[in-house]
C-alpha cells in the first residue's frame, strides 16, 4: 500500500476498537449534529439518524477488527460521508416517497470518499453474508458455527460426533455452499461492480 | 466450482498442500478467471466468519456500550427546553445573585483553582466479562462522587485487570479527588508516557494535581508539554494565562 499519513483521527477508530466510552461519547458530541442536520433536511427525522450514526460506527467497528482501518483523512469528512451513503441507500430502499437531496460539495480531499465508500461497501457485504448464512440449512450452520468458535477441528468432530476427516471436509463444502449462495445473490454482483 | 474445489480452497488457506499441488493451484488461480472469484470469495467468507464468532462476546459488549451512549445523547436532544417567566421581584433577585457570583469570580481572579478546571463527566465503564458488578459498583460510587468507595473498587478492579487504561485514569481521578496525591501521579505519569488515548487527558490532569498542591511553577511546567492537538489545549492555555 501507499506511504500516506495516518490521521491523527485514528484515535477515534482504535477508541471505537477499544470499546472506550469516553472516545464513544466525544464521537457523539463531536460529529453527530452535522449528521442528525443533514439527515433532517432531507427527508428524514431524529430516529432515523439515530440509527444511521449507530449503524455506521458498527460498520466501522467491525471494519477495524476484521480488517485493518487506516485513517487517512479527518474522522469528521470520513464519518458524515458514511452515514450520508448510507442514508442514501436507506432512503433508494424506500423510494416511494419523494425524495429531495440537497446535495452539496463539502469535501474535496478523495481520501474521505474513498475511506467511506470502502466501509460501506464493507458493511453491505457483511449484511449480504450474514443473510445468506441464515440460508445455510441448520447442518452447515452448525458446524460452522462450532467449526469458528471451537478453532481445534479434532473438538468440533469430537462435539459433533464425527470423524476430523469428515468435519474438516464438510467445512469446506458449508463454506462452498455460502460461497455459491453469495455469488448468485443479484445483490452481490452489484457490490462487486 | 465443484466439491473438489472447496476442499481445495481450504486446503489451500490451511497450507496444507504439497509444493506441486500449491504450485498447479495458483496457476489455476491465474489462469481460471472463475476459479479466482469462487477463491476469493470463499477467502472473504472464511474471515467473516472467523470473525463473527470469534468476537461474538466483545462486539456484543461494543453494541450494548454504543445503544446506551446513543439513547442517552438523543435523548438529551429531544428534551424540550424549559421556558421560564419571571415576575418583576425574580428580576431583582437574579440581579443581586449575578453580582455576587460576579464578586466570586472577582475573588478568584487571582489564583486558580483545581475545581474550576477539573470536569469530567461521569463514567459509563466498559463491561468486560464477569467483572460486571464491581465495574458497576465503581461506576455508580463515581459518577455519584462517593470517590473512596471508587476507589476501593478500581483498585480491586486493577488487581484483575492490570492494563486496563481507562481504569487506570479513572482511579487516577478519584485518588485525586481524595488527595491521594501519590497514587494519583503515579498512574498519571504512567499514562502520560504510554499511547493510549487517555495520554493527553493524564497529562492535563497531572498538571491539575500540581494545581491542587498549590505547586504553581511544577503545573505550568506539565502544562507547556500538552500538545496542540490535545482536547484540553485550550483549557490548559487558559490556565497558563493565569499562572504567568
Amino acid at each position: 500500500m501507499s506511504e500516506k499519513k495516518i490521521h491523527e483521527d485514528q484515535k477515534y477508530i482504535d477508541g471505537l476498537l477499544k470499546n472506550n466510552s469516553f472516545i464513544i461519547q466525544a464521537i457523539y458530541d463531536k460529529f453527530a449534529p452535522k449528521v442528525i442536520n443533514y439527515i433532517k433536511q432531507n427527508s428524514g427525522d431524529s430516529d432515523q439518524a439515530q440509527d444511521i450514526i449507530q449503524d455506521s460506527l458498527i460498520t466501522i467497528y467491525n471494519q477495524a477488527n476484521e480488517k485493518k482501518l487506516e485513517l487517512t483523512c479527518p474522522f469528521d469528512a470520513y464519518f458524515f460521508l458514511l452515514c450520508k451513503r448510507k442514508w442514501l441507500n436507506e432512503l433508494k430502499k424506500s423510494s416511494n416517497k419523494e425524495v429531495t437531496i440537497k446535495e452539496e460539495i463539502l469535501y474535496k480531499g478523495d481520501d474521505a470518499q474513498e475511506l467511506a465508500f470502502e466501509t460501506d461497501l464493507f458493511g453491505e457485504k457483511q449484511a449480504l453474508f450474514t443473510e445468506m448464512f441464515n440460508k445455510l440449512g441448520t447442518a452447515c450452520k452448525d458446524l460452522l458455527t462450532a467449526t469458528f468458535k471451537i478453532k481445534s477441528m479434532e473438538e468440533v468432530a469430537e462435539s459433533l460426533g464425527v470423524t476430523y476427516a469428515y468435519a474438516r471436509k464438510k467445512k469446506s463444502l458449508c463454506i462452498g455452499k455460502l460461497t455459491e449462495l453469495v455469488q448468485s445473490s443479484p445483490k452481490f454482483n452489484l457490490l462487486n461492480n | 466450482m465443484d466439491e473438489q474445489d472447496y476442499i481445495l480452497f481450504e486446503n489451500y488457506i490451511l497450507e496444507a498442500l504439497s509444493e506441486t499441488e500449491k504450485d498447479a493451484f495458483e496457476t489455476r488461480l491465474k489462469t481460471d478467471s472463475k476459479f479466482n472469484e469462487s477463491f476469493n470469495t470463499y477467502k472473504e467468507l472464511s474471515s467473516f466468519l472467523e470473525h463473527k464468532f470469534e468476537n461474538e462476546a466483545t462486539s456484543a459488549a461494543f453494541h450494548n456500550n454504543l445503544k446506551n451512549i446513543s439513547n442517552s445523547y438523543f435523548e438529551k436532544q429531544k428534551a424540550p427546553k424549559k421556558v421560564i417567566s419571571f415576575k418583576p421581584w425574580q428580576f431583582a433577585m437574579a440581579a443581586s445573585i449575578l453580582l455576587l457570583i460576579g464578586f466570586t469570580i472577582f475573588n478568584n481572579f487571582s489564583s486558580p483553582v483545581y475545581e474550576d478546571f477539573a470536569n469530567y463527566d461521569s463514567i459509563n465503564l466498559t463491561v468486560r466479562g464477569d467483572q460486571d458488578a464491581l465495574l458497576k459498583t465503581a461506576e455508580n460510587a463515581f459518577n455519584s462522587k462517593d470517590f473512596a468507595k471508587a476507589d476501593e473498587a478500581f483498585k480491586s478492579l486493577m488487581l484483575m485487570d492490570k492494563d486496563n487504561t481507562e481504569l487506570k485514569f479513572y482511579r487516577a481521578i478519584a485518588s485525586l479527588e481524595l488527595n491521594k496525591f501519590d497514587t494519583a501521579e503515579g498512574l498519571l505519569i504512567g499514562l502520560s508516557k504510554g499511547q493510549s488515548v487517555y495520554k493527553n487527558k493524564a497529562t492535563w490532569y497531572l498538571a491539575l494535581s500540581k494545581l491542587k498542591q498549590e505547586e504553581y511553577d511544577d503545573c505550568l511546567e506539565i502544562l507547556k508539554t500538552i500538545p496542540e492537538d490535545a482536547e484540553d489545549y485550550k483549557a490548559a492555555q487558559k490556565l497558563i494565562k493565569k499562572l504567568d
